[in-house]
């Protein structure tokens, strides 16, 4: 990592239990802005949970999370959200009763960081048409304005979703499984997405993803967490040698 | 992994928000021409005493309008709506009948009525969105149970058991509504400028946040949501038209008294709501009439008049939970499908292998 970049984000010793169980075990990693962060590990290692102290569902009972070198564990999630942490969920969150404008509309609210008020007295939201248009082209799908949301097929709402979140112009953005679910062509617009995100946009991605095809192809970055612990982290080479990380996805040879 | 160019692909219909699609304009035409044929014919078959019962409807749309935002758009159940009508309605009767020693204008009252409902509103809301779901909805309860008694026993200013009389009408510019007749072309205007008012915060970021707040809190907060702070702004909305409706409601009436500001008249307001369609300013506007003259349709069998009542709101919960509107939208969906189908034929081309993972 080049000493020039400063993070975007930073977690230092950050734990959260949940009753017995260890969530997070003073996890301590950096996101660096235009950069493809894989954040790997066994399922129920915590990957989530981290996802989730970041955007301040949960609160970490240790630790400290900085933004901008700025810590923000006092920050309640919507205003890290307005601060540039977006993220997008394992099941697509929309609002399933409103179309497709409105869903995407709210990335761009967001992004316009007008008041109700200014919104409400005739602030348009300038400019993201083409930008949604040119996300569109990268996503490879495209949509009637006034649709509902769940017209749109599973794989398109999890690559919409991260649209949207583009249209609020994160500065960080999380990213929980964007391939599960996505057939072939789908997981490479995904890709796709999330290589504009970082290499135009500067965003400073973390990638939860159990596709390894995915995380080696566009990762700089890679740390491993099990059991709420970081047990490696490195570039994608680093990580496929590491002892470690081998025994944790496919257990220990009783043998050796 | 790099942009592709997707020469096969259709692009954005149309992104602007001028973008209306054959319902849109299909449905805008229709509620036009119902509203104006509303307008025109219904005074000339209505009697002075149906033309009162109409005039209430249409001040009970407005503050089910109120209604139809917390519920409607935001998913908050409050049975408030009486509590702030009260606040209007005797903020109103107060400052113009002269029994305080003061006989304002009514107009400028009135705009003074709404805005102190709405502080009020403002801050039972802050107070009460301590509280979420069902224990706010309880919490509302209790809200109109103490104002109702103290419209009901607070003399210095509601009058008691008495209520407030002499209350004189609305006037603009030195010109009052003689009768019921003129009165309904009045509340007309409030009802348009309440509707249009209510409309744009649908289309607006306010609007949007409120069906975030109502359909998915977390996704909500990670796009930037404050949801306490957007509820009580919509409480606070809510509580203006029902001060608005309140104060209309004590001018029209020229007499107030608690007893239209009891828990029973509130879950009236909720039936309104939900019967029409509690997301439709239409469907709101039907509840509001059909809930307010049902009563005196239903004359002949006023013997079972709250049985017939119950029952029919049972029924209208099952096979209706979406109210006239729902059903309404429902059957021009059916009317309007080959859009539909032109959109399927388009994305068959594509290989919906499911993926691999």
């Amino acid at each position: 990592m080049d000493a020039l970049c400063k993070p975007i984000l930073r977690l230092d010793g950050v734990s959260k239990r949940f009753g017995g169980v260890v969530a997070a075990d003073s996890t301590t990693f950096s996101v660096f802005p235009g950069r493809v962060h894989g954040l790997i590990g066994p399922n129920g290692a915590g990957k989530s949970t981290l996802m989730n102290l970041i955007s301040g569902i949960y609160t970490p009972d240790s630790g400290t999370i900085y933004f901008d070198e700025r810590d923000i564990g006092k920050v309640p999630s919507h205003d890290r959200a307005r601060m540039g942490i977006g993220r997008t969920f394992q099941t697509p969150r929309f609002l399933q009763r409103s179309n497709i404008r409105d869903n995407l509309l709210l990335g761009a609210d967001l992004g316009s960081g007008y008041g109700y008020a200014a919104s409400y007295f005739g602030k348009k939201v300038t400019g993201f048409e083409a930008y949604l248009e040119r996300l569109l082209a990268i996503a490879g799908f495209s949509f009637a304005w006034e649709d509902d949301i769940s017209s749109l097929p599973y794989g398109q709402r999890k690559l919409l979703e991260i649209v949207r979140s583009l249209l609020s112009n994160p500065r960080v953005m999380l990213v929980d499984e964007p391939a599960a679910g996505l057939n072939n062509r789908e997981i490479e617009n995904a890709m796709a997405l999330l290589d504009f995100a970082a290499k135009e946009k500067n965003i400073g991605i973390l990638l939860i993803e159990h596709s390894m095809d995915m995380i080696m192809n566009i990762c700089k970055d890679i740390v491993v967490i099990n059991f709420g612990k970081v047990i490696a982290a490195g570039n994608p080479a680093e990580i496929q040698s590491n002892e470690d990380v081998i025994v944790a996805y496919l257990g220990r040879n009783l043998d050796a | 992994m790099s942009e592709k160019n997707n020469s096969n692909q259709k692009i954005i219909v149309d992104l602007k928000d001028t973008s209306i699609s054959a319902i849109s304009i299909f449905k805008i035409v229709a509620i036009t021409a119902a509203f104006i044929a509303f307008a025109v014919y219904t005074p000339k078959f209505t009697n002075a005493y149906s033309m009162m019962i109409l005039n209430i409807s249409l001040i009970n749309f407005i503050a089910a309008l109120g209604l139809s935002v917390m519920l409607g758009m935001g998913g908050q159940l409050s049975f408030a709506a009486v509590s702030f009508m009260g606040t209007g309605a005797y903020f109103v009767a107060n400052l113009t009948n002269g029994r305080l020693g003061v006989a304002w204008e009514p107009v400028p009252v009135l705009v003074g009525a709404v805005l102190f409902s709405a502080v009020f509103a403002y801050i039972c809301g802050s107070i009460l969105f301590r509280l979420s779901g069902t224990y706010f909805t309880f919490a509302t309860i209790g809200l109109v149970q103490v104002t109702w008694s103290v419209y009901l026993n607070y003399r210095p200013l509601c009058g008691g058991p008495d209520g407030v009389s002499g209350i004189p009408v609305i006037r603009f510019f030195g010109m009052s509504p003689r009768d019921y007749h003129d009165w309904f072309y009045v509340l007309l205007i409030f009802v348009l400028l309440a509707g249009f008012l209510v409309e744009r915060i649908r289309r607006t970021r306010l609007g949007r946040s409120l069906a975030s707040v109502r359909d998915n809190e977390i996704a909500a907060q990670t796009l930037g949501v404050n949801i306490y702070k957007t509820k009580v702004i919509a409480f606070t909305v809510a509580g203006a038209l029902s001060g608005l409706a309140g104060g209309l409601y004590a001018m029209h009436n020229q007499f107030i008294s608690s007893d239209i500001f009891t828990f029973d008249m509130a879950t009236t307001y909720v039936i309104m709501a939900m019967l029409g369609g509690v997301n439709n300013t239409v469907g709101v506007f039907v509840g509001a009439l059909l809930v307010t003259m049902l009563p005196e349709w239903l004359r002949p069998i006023q013997r079972y008049l709250k049985l017939t009542y119950g029952v029919g709101i049972i029924f209208l919960m099952i096979f209706m939970p979406m109210g006239l509107a729902g059903l309404g939208n429902m059957i021009l969906k059916k009317f309007f499908r080959r859009k539909k189908g032109q959109k399927e034929t388009l994305l068959t081309d594509e290989d919906e292998t499911g993926g691999e993972v």
